[in-house]
Order: C-alpha cells, then sequence, then structure tokens
C-alpha cells in the first residue's frame, strides 16, 4: 500500500521536476504557461493520489482538493497569458500567426476610419 | 431569461447534491446534528442560487449524466495525453514548435458550460486558451497544424463540445 502511494508520488514528483525544466527550457512567456500549467496539474494529482494511499481516510477530502486544482489551474494560466498578451509581450520567433492581435488591429482601424 | 421549470429544479438538485457532498466530506461525519445543518444550509443556497442565477439552470436526464461521464472520461485521458506530449518537448535536446493563436468557433452558449470547454482546453496537448469573444474563442497553440478556424475548432474543440453540448446547452 505505502509503495503504491510512494511510486505515485514519485511519478508526480517527476511530472512537476518536468513542469519546472520546461519553464526554463520554453522560447516565450506563452509556451513556458503552458508547460507550467499542463504538467503541474497531472503532477499535483498523482502526488495527491500518492497521499490518499497513505492516508485512505482522508480520500474524499483530496477528492475535493484535486478539483479545486482542475478547476484553478487552467484558469490562472489563461488570466497569466490573457494579461501577457495584452500587454504586447512578445512572442517567440517560430511564432507562425497570431489571430487575436490580427482580430484587435482590424477593430482598431474600423474605429480609426469611423 | 425564462427557463422552463425541469430546468431550475434538475440544476437545483444538482447544486443541492454538490453542496451537501462537500460539506460531508468537510466534516466527515455522519452525526444528525451535523447532516441536518448541511442539508438546511445547502438547500437553502442551492434555492437562492438557482432561481436567481441562469448559471445553475440545467437539466437532468440520464442522458446528460452519461455525456457528462464521457466527457469526464474523455477529459482525464487528453489530460494525460497532453502531459506525455509535454514531456516530449521538455525534454527534446531542442525544443522543435511552432506555436501560435489561432480562433476557433465555440457553439456552447451556457456560461458554466463555456468554462468547462475552456478550462479542458487550457489542460489538452499543446492548447491554451486566450480570449473569449462573442462566438469566437482564440486559443495559444503550441505546435500550429492548421491556421484555418474551422479545421482547427474540429481538432481541439469538437471532442469536448459534443458532450458539452449535450449537458450543458
Amino acid at each position: 500500500m505505502q509503495l503504491v502511494g510512494s511510486i505515485f508520488i514519485l511519478l508526480g514528483a517527476f511530472f512537476l521536476f518536468s513542469a519546472g525544466l520546461g519553464l526554463l527550457r520554453m522560447p516565450d512567456t506563452f509556451t513556458r504557461i503552458q508547460a507550467g500549467t499542463k504538467a503541474s496539474t497531472l503532477g499535483n494529482i498523482l502526488v495527491l493520489v500518492g497521499i490518499g494511499f497513505y492516508h485512505p481516510d482522508w480520500a474524499l477530502k483530496l477528492l475535493v482538493v484535486g478539483y479545486f486544482v482542475l478547476m484553478t489551474n487552467p484558469l490562472s494560466s489563461h488570466a497569466l497569458s490573457r494579461a501577457a498578451h495584452a500587454r504586447h509581450v512578445p512572442m517567440a520567433p517560430p511564432t507562425m500567426v497570431d489571430a487575436l492581435r490580427d482580430e484587435d488591429e482590424a477593430r482598431a482601424r474600423e474605429q480609426a476610419s469611423r | 431569461m425564462s427557463a422552463p421549470a425541469t430546468a431550475k429544479a434538475g440544476g437545483m438538485a444538482v447544486l443541492w447534491l454538490l453542496l451537501f457532498v462537500l460539506w460531508l466530506i468537510l466534516n466527515s461525519s455522519l452525526a444528525v446534528p451535523i447532516l441536518a445543518t448541511g442539508a438546511i444550509v445547502s438547500f437553502a443556497i442551492a434555492w437562492i442560487f438557482a432561481r436567481r442565477s441562469p448559471v445553475w439552470q440545467l437539466s437532468v436526464t440520464p442522458r446528460t449524466a452519461w455525456h457528462f461521464l464521457a466527457y469526464t472520461g474523455r477529459f482525464f485521458i487528453e489530460l494525460v495525453k497532453a502531459n506525455l506530449n509535454m514531456l516530449r518537448y521538455v525534454y527534446a535536446p531542442r525544443i522543435d514548435i511552432h506555436p501560435g493563436i489561432v480562433k476557433v468557433h465555440v457553439r456552447l452558449k451556457t456560461p458554466v458550460g463555456r468554462l468547462a470547454l475552456a478550462n479542458s482546453i487550457a489542460l489538452t496537448p499543446g492548447s491554451l486558451v486566450m480570449d473569449l469573444r462573442d462566438d469566437a474563442m482564440f486559443i495559444h497553440w503550441l505546435n500550429v497544424e492548421t491556421t484555418d478556424p474551422e479545421r482547427a475548432t474540429d481538432l481541439m474543440v469538437r471532442p469536448f463540445e459534443r458532450h458539452l453540448e449535450a449537458v450543458f446547452g
């Protein structure tokens, strides 16, 4: 039982480590946010599952924590990336398209021509 | 917004159950006074919210329950896939990605449905929701496969929307 829990926690720690490494290695703000959000969500959940094996009586509370992480992690990443985009944080060179900027510029032109 | 009475009752039942279960978990006790307090307080909250906010007006049928389960399963599969995908990028000797922001179309109308969709997209392979304007959603994509809104919608939004549409409308 404890062994299974330890394996889950180790796996979770590995994903969390990858999230950190992703933050360092990715080229710009947006890709970094992506790396941070995904790996840390699964990492967190795996650690929670692992704790659940150590303390089976906490299982339901851990489930609530897990749902909370699932709900709030994407929200915060969304807010961060939206703010970064609104402040014109530069995107890395291989970036191909920016439909949002195009839309903003089209709207600004429309207002200027009025 | 005048929703049918069944939708109001269904949404209220869901909210009541949700709050009550949360209360039980946090208390981890089955003593009668605690049960009674929880039932009454969560009923009052559910009643107020279901009446006053359109967010909680859902109709609950076996069909929507099944679609919700299917959505949950799909979600976890995509979450694991997203992570493996991310690991591949992170540990690659040279990070070879072509990120970009693409536009997709959303058919969901209700706020909860859109919230669920946006959160799901944020946790699926290489995509992150940037902004939502009317029926267009702007998604930051780690490796852009297509800039065509229709194709992008098919790739990222459809798998979830199919189930969420049945649940939230």
